[in-house]
């Protein structure tokens, strides 16, 4: 069969009435728990896999699938509104998101953002079906070494990307570095950092850390404020983007399209990995850094495209090898093993009629998103005028019961408070909590392949430069580092931020 | 007087208890404990039978994941809950014997009794489909050649692909490099990208894998499993290395023995359910019922074993 024959054979399968029908299930239920605080996909779907036992396989996966990116939709529209994001990927969406809001610019920022997903959901969409197996073999030559040398890097670029004082920014990667290291050493088996506690034996969960300094603190910094009245809102002349905010963000949302379909590829990566580093190649290429964080449009296109895309991108490394890239996919593997289907080249050659079937309601569940999202953002809109005394005590509810469901213990929800303690300490020391977060996931990740790599190479070192992409990743590093030192940059820099702050 | 209150009031426990085992289960849902997160074969593995152990005891199984600790947390749990038969765990070895050894717990694992077996899943070896590798012994040859230079895949110090390489290190000879990884799947992909020479796996994982991207060198059961009858064992090849994943029900100590017996029998039936197998055939569950006072009386060997292996690794190997 041709490519053609096979993706007609794929949307004859999705746009049967059940599957359309689950598709729509799962695009709705993405974007309420995408817009909810603290209730994730990968929570949503571990109690949602059991009920696809009674649902025939395809309806089943598209209705997961629909989940998990319609929850990229969903958040961003929290993240804008309430500057909380609703979903880990919508992180640096609420850095420009927000201040669009506060400026009036609401519906702008939702539309591009929704756009942007919508294209970016295209484009990776037509990825899988195009170049899916093989691009998958581009991952697999990710070893441990090129591992290491892409986490030193993007260490290196947390940097650049936090505002404010590099010292600052260094010093909050290195508390996110020892977080990352609490749990039991997977080398040795000792437990490091624990005191003691049964409940640290794992380390600590990102979701704690994410709802504690992110969405508890930004609760106690509002009990700051007088009034309970809600947001002022500024008034909404328009909801759609002006001409001007189009074409300041079409380039924003390929550069994150593509950097999000790549980063989505690799195992570990992911819609979080994507929409960060999509937000700091945006700041570097643009003409005017220092206007980044004050509400500049393509700080909302590109990551909002970027986590879109790398959703979807990292479907590829699932359904061509069967192997799970991140904890959303290893979810989406056991959902095909309830169906007696391993995901896999076999899979691609024997029961087309799943990969194709899927491939074509990603494309249908995206379009099917842009218009639940795009007439609704008016009601999102109107979230905004709900007095915080209402909304509030809603949203810390709803973190609370993020955290709690994750392991079924108060220990966790006990922790996230005292990481809302922290993170409102950080406000006040005006230090970026963005770079804890990165060092916190991307630790634990260089350590364990950092000593993988030794461990193979019998103590080795040389490996980092005698494998190509390592060392290319590593000379980047350096020539980043050398712009760091370079006086004249580290005045730009420092210019650029001096703005920013005034 | 005392005597008499003493009397009527331990007639009156002794009536209670009659009569909380004379309704169990009906009178109360019994809550399943598993200690894994969801959507991991332990959990999917449960969550289907559960459905069928209600059908059996006629009451409600609801299942609470209680994950970390490599199931201590969940073993803590069961042992605290009260004995009358509500609260069940799942049980998990080697991961039960082996953090009994010089590990401090926060429950006495003699408290812990099993209830019944439901699956026994081999380890075995994986190389890449196209290694040099084609036998267990064409391995050990290279690595006999060159110590230290066959990197193996585990998934961490102390799990059963750790503990089956350091009994083919002992068996054969020979100096193997174990390199740990977060899970299954990221060693499968590091054995794809050629990042390290061979990987150990369950026979349940390596048959729902790829198989044409894998080849199996050898499991390591005592008999070979019913999911891979062509697969030889490491005892047939000449290694003694033995290593099984097994996953059953337990129960606290205390609960009375009927209704550990009631609940055994609930499984074995369940299990005998050809809707029953036919969901375990979809996910590559290797049945293998066997009741909890036979299951119970194979640890204090295994655990011996065990035991063995880990001065191995004190010893720096």
């Amino acid at each position: 069969m041709t490519f053609i024959d096979l993706l007609m054979l794929g949307f004859s399968e999705a746009i049967t009435p059940a599957n359309l029908a689950f598709c729509l299930l799962g695009a709705l239920l993405g974007t309420l728990i995408g817009v909810l605080p603290g209730i994730g996909p990968t929570a949503t779907i571990a109690v949602l896999l059991p009920i696809t036992f009674f649902l025939p396989p395809l309806a089943g996966i598209i209705m997961l699938a629909g989940i998990y990116y319609g929850a990229q939709y969903g958040g961003s529209t929290t993240a804008v509104l309430v500057n909380l994001p609703g979903e880990a990927s919508a992180v640096v969406t609420t850095l420009d998101g927000y201040q669009m809001a506060r400026q009036g610019r609401a519906g702008a920022a939702l539309a591009v953002a929704a756009l942007g997903s919508f294209f970016a959901g295209t484009v990776a969409t037509f990825a899988i079906a195009v170049a899916g197996p093989t691009l998958s073999g581009f991952a697999l030559s990710f070893g441990p070494a090129e591992y290491v040398s892409l986490m030193v890097f993007g260490l290196l670029a947390a940097t650049i990307l936090a505002s404010g004082p590099v010292l600052k920014a260094i010093g909050m990667i290195l508390i996110g570095l020892l977080l990352g290291m609490v749990g039991t050493d997977g080398a040795t088996g000792a437990e490091r950092l624990t005191f003691g506690a049964i409940e640290l034996f794992d380390g600590i969960d990102f979701i704690v850390i994410a709802i504690g300094i992110f969405g508890f603190s930004e609760i106690i910094a509002n009990l700051e404020r007088s009034g309970s009245e809600g947001v002022k809102l500024a008034p909404l002349s328009r909801l759609w983007p002006t001409r001007e905010d189009f074409r300041n963000s079409w380039g924003a949302v390929l550069r994150g399209t593509g950097l999000g379909t790549l980063l989505g590829l690799l195992p570990g990566g992911g819609a979080t990995l994507a929409s960060f580093s999509a937000y700091s190649l945006e700041k570097k290429v643009s003409r005017h850094p220092e206007r980044f964080g004050t509400g500049v449009v393509e700080g909302v296109a590109a990551p909002e495209a970027a986590n879109n895309a790398a959703a979807q991108s990292s479907f590829i490394p699932l359904l061509t090898l069967g192997i799970p890239s991140n904890n959303m996919m290893a979810m989406m593997l056991s959902a095909f093993m309830i169906h007696g289907i391993t995901p896999g080249p076999t899979v691609l050659t024997n029961q087309p009629e799943i990969f194709w079937g899927l491939v074509a309601s990603m494309w249908i569940g995206n379009l099917l998103l842009v218009v639940i999202n795009l007439p609704m953002i008016g009601l999102w809109v109107k979230l905004l005028t709900v007095p915080y005394r209402l909304l509030y005590p809603a949203i810390l509810l709803f973190c609370c019961i993020g955290v709690y469901s994750m392991n079924n213990r108060i220990f966790d929800v006990i922790l996230a408070a005292g990481f809302g303690l922290l993170g409102y300490a950080f406000r006040k020391a005006k230090c970026e909590p963005g770079p804890l977060l990165l060092g916190f996931v991307l630790g634990p990740l260089l350590e364990s392949n950092l000593r993988r790599t030794l461990l193979i190479t019998q103590g080795d070192p040389a490996i980092f430069v005698e494998r190509p992409i390592s060392l290319v990743m590593l000379l980047a590093t350096v020539a980043l580092l050398g712009l760091m030192i370079l006086p004249a940059f580290r005045r730009t820099r420092e210019e650029a931020f001096q703005e920013e702050e005034a | 007087m005392t005597i008499t209150k003493t009397a009527a009031l331990a007639a009156i426990l002794a009536t209670t208890a009659t009569a909380a085992l004379a309704d169990w289960p009906a009178d109360r849902p019994i809550e399943m404990i598993v200690a894994f997160a969801p959507g991991g074969g332990t959990d999917i593995m449960l969550r289907t039978l559960a459905p069928f152990l209600e059908a059996e005891l006629d009451t409600q199984i609801p299942v609470l994941n209680r994950p970390g600790a490599s199931g201590e947390i969940a073993y803590t749990a069961l042992s605290q809950a009260r004995p009358d038969g509500h609260t069940v765990s799942s049980l998990n070895t080697p991961g039960f014997l082996t953090m009994q050894i010089g590990r401090t717990l926060r429950y006495e694992p003699a408290d812990i009794c099993p209830i019944a077996r439901i699956v026994e899943d081999p380890g075995t070896f994986i190389v890449q489909a196209g290694s040099d590798y084609t036998s267990l012994a064409d391995l050990v040859a290279f690595a006999k050649a060159n110590p230290g230079a066959v990197s193996v895949g585990t998934t961490g110090v102390g799990t059963d692909e750790h503990l089956a390489m350091l009994q083919l290190e002992q068996a054969a000879g020979i100096d193997l490099t174990a390199v740990p990884f977060g899970g299954a799947n990221e060693a499968k992909t590091a054995l794809l990208g050629g990042h390290v020479a061979m990987i150990g796996l369950n026979v349940g994982e390596y048959t729902t894998s790829d198989q044409g991207s894998f080849r199996a060198l050898a499991q390591f059961a005592e008999e070979r499993s019913t999911l891979a009858p062509e697969l030889p064992t490491a005892k047939e090849l000449g290694f003694d290395v033995l290593m099984s994943s097994e996953r059953g029900l337990a129960a606290h100590c205390d609960v009375p023995e009927e209704i550990r017996a009631r609940l055994a029998a609930a499984v074995d039936t369940a299990l005998a359910n050809p809707e029953f197998q036919e969901k375990a055939r979809q996910q590559a569950l290797p049945l293998s019922f066997k009741s909890g006072a036979d299951w119970q009386a194979d640890m204090p060997v295994r655990l011996a074993r065990y035991t063995e292996i880990f001065k191995l690794i004190e010893g720096g190997q």
